[in-house]
């Protein structure tokens, strides 16, 4: 029997309503914020945008409002993952769980697939939304409700979807990065409540100082930081080049150019996995999870 | 707890569960058939909890330990399909309302009936849509029965279930665990420090002191192997110098009586009335420590 769809109906039964305040707060805001705010621009720039104004305005609204959604979905993802081998303990409904007829593994992976995958790409797309919405409110205070709907759509469109495209295209790349980190906090939280973080976070800075020490090279903060480097390099920048925004001259053809970057951009962010400390990160990923699923075997209790 | 190989499903021969050097459980050798409401009697940190979670895998054991045909830790999956379990620390998560409980139940459990579950929860004063932290521990204990009396097991292993619980509630647990769940083919293992209000309920006991099994019997051949008598302090000697397992007060006057195990030499039969030993009284004196030794009062 499948259970997977049950366990990740788990999470959004659980978490629906952070979930939906996390998406609607900073989109109702920025809605409220354009509708009845001050909306000041510079008028010499307004004036050296001049009919590429509204297209400018819509892209950064649809921009910021995705990206807005998504980093917020993403830490908060991120913080609620970290202490996601716990969280059961808290209400001692751990117990309950352990007595249900499912894998330990399949327990362990789903909300780790569902927290770190799903909602932050389905925050892209509510983003995507929001911002959409924003921009029509801002660009019809501006310009007028006739500018948002005349606005170079044939161009806006494909860009912004690329955009999300080569975020949500990103977004497991970025975790796969990213995963020893997560899951060496979430296996120390396991073992040492909220200590856990703690302890990753001293380990690896006295690690670090000590290697430095012995073979002159702080190797364990270096990989750190070449992780979360290449994690960022994942959701975007990969190329290290791309379209250049110059002016409200040329706002329009970066627009038109993103699709054929963010190709290219994930060409260079699969280039990038080819690399041994991906590989070692993972195997310190798969021991992370497999210590998890023995911690969880043994009836999920604290170490020491 | 005679049975036919088929009939047995719980199979336990030298368990020893180990926590460092501590024997949790220390060389258990017992069978549970269907059919039988077994309790598992012990004070606190007798082994229960522990023996239980070994029975459904969540602690390692050594020696065999064989439940509904398989090994709980290789098999914990396939075993909690067929025993349901209640945790002795366990609640219901308290984010959830009992409808979507019984929701993420019906996708989790391959036997679990939604229907079933709404049925028993009539019985109840649980509604559907309250919110377990909105739930008194009476409420929650009886929604989480009525969660797992809906699957559609073979065992249910119940760990200290009505902890906590006023008598009312008690009494509604019980009366439903009989109601829906006891029908002579199903099994049940309680551990309880309420010994009096389940004596009643079961059919076999099992009573641990410090990891060991003292006594494994069924009701009927604890009637018939232990005896005990009561009697007037005048002969208090005589039978004490006939070694009772313990000696007590019996009744609210000044009575006595003494617990024999196995029938006492007839000359002190002779100076007292046979009666029917309690759950209690023999536990007291399969699991009493010498500093709490009740023959000396």
């Amino acid at each position: 029997m499948s259970n997977i769809v049950p366990l990740m109906q788990r999470e959004w039964l659980q978490h629906r309503f952070g979930w939906s305040l996390m998406a609607g707060v900073p989109i109702g805001l920025a809605l409220l914020l354009v509708a009845f705010g001050e909306v000041q621009l510079d008028p010499g720039e307004a004036e050296a945008a001049g009919d590429a104004l509204p297209a400018m305005l819509a892209a950064a609204s649809i921009g910021a409002g995705t990206v807005l959604v998504f980093l917020i979905a993403w830490l908060s993802s991120a913080i609620l993952v970290s202490g996601l081998s716990r969280r059961d303990h808290a209400d001692r409904s751990v117990e309950f769980w352990l007595s249900l007829p499912v894998g330990h593994s399949r327990f362990l992976a789903m909300p780790l697939f569902v927290h770190l995958l799903l909602v932050p790409a389905a925050a892209l797309l509510v983003g995507l939304v929001g911002g959409t919405l924003v921009s029509m409110v801002l660009v019809g205070r501006v310009a007028g409700m006739g500018a948002w709907f005349a606005l170079p759509w044939a161009t806006l469109v494909p860009a912004a979807l690329a955009a999300v495209g080569r975020l949500l295209l990103g977004l497991p790349l970025a975790t796969l990065w990213l995963l020893p980190l997560i899951m060496l906090v979430v296996l120390f939280t396991a073992w040492f409540r909220r200590w856990g973080l703690i302890i990753v976070g001293v380990g690896a800075g006295l690690g670090s100082y000590l290697l430095e020490l012995v073979f002159g090279q702080p190797l364990l903060w270096q990989a750190v930081v070449d992780l979360v480097r290449n994690a960022a390099l994942s959701m975007a920048g990969a190329s290290q080049t791309g379209p250049t925004l110059q002016g409200p001259e040329n706002a329009l053809a970066v627009l038109g150019a993103l699709p054929g970057w963010v190709v290219s951009d994930f060409g260079h962010a699969l280039a990038l996995l080819a690399s041994p400390l991906l590989a070692g990160g993972l195997l310190v990923a798969a021991a992370c999870f497999a210590l998890l699923v023995d911690w969880r075997r043994r009836g999920a209790q604290a170490a020491g | 707890m005679n049975a036919t190989e088929q009939d047995l499903l719980v199979q336990a021969s030298h368990l020893t569960v180990r926590y460092g050097a501590r024997r949790a459980v220390d060389d258990l050798s017992f069978s549970i058939a269907k059919g039988r409401v077994v309790g598992l009697l012990g004070h606190n940190g007798a082994g229960k909890t522990t023996l239980m979670k070994a029975m459904v895998g969540l602690a390692g054991a050594e020696g065999s330990l064989q439940v509904l045909g398989l090994d709980p830790r290789r098999d914990r999956v396939a075993l909690l399909q067929s025993a349901c379990y209640i945790p002795d620390v366990a609640t219901l998560p308290r984010w959830a309302r009992v409808e979507e409980l019984i929701t993420l139940m019906a996708g989790l459990h391959p036997k679990f009936s939604a229907d079933r579950a709404r049925q028993l929860l009539r019985r109840t004063s649980v509604g559907l849509s309250d919110k377990v932290k909105t739930l008194s521990k009476g409420m929650v204990a009886q929604a989480h029965l009525a969660l797992v009396a809906a699957i559609d097991a073979r065992l249910m292993i119940l760990d200290e279930p009505t902890l906590g619980l006023d008598v009312l509630s008690r009494k509604a647990f019980y009366e439903m665990l009989v109601d829906e769940w006891c029908d002579g083919e199903r099994s049940v293992v309680i551990s309880t420090h309420q010994v009096e209000e389940i004596e009643s309920l079961l059919s076999d006991v099992l009573m641990l002191n410090e990891g060991k099994l003292v006594l494994s019997l069924s009701l009927e051949d604890i009637d018939t192997r232990f005896v005990a008598l009561s009697h007037d302090a005048a002969v208090a000697e005589q039978m004490v110098a006939a070694h009772p397992l313990l000696r007590y007060r019996a009744g609210p006057g000044p009575g006595h009586a003494a617990l024999f195990d196995g029938a006492p030499p007839a000359h002190v039969q002779a100076l007292g009335q046979r009666m029917r030993p309690s759950l209690v009284d023999l536990f007291v004196a399969l699991t009493r420590k010498p500093e709490l030794d009740r023959t000396q009062f």
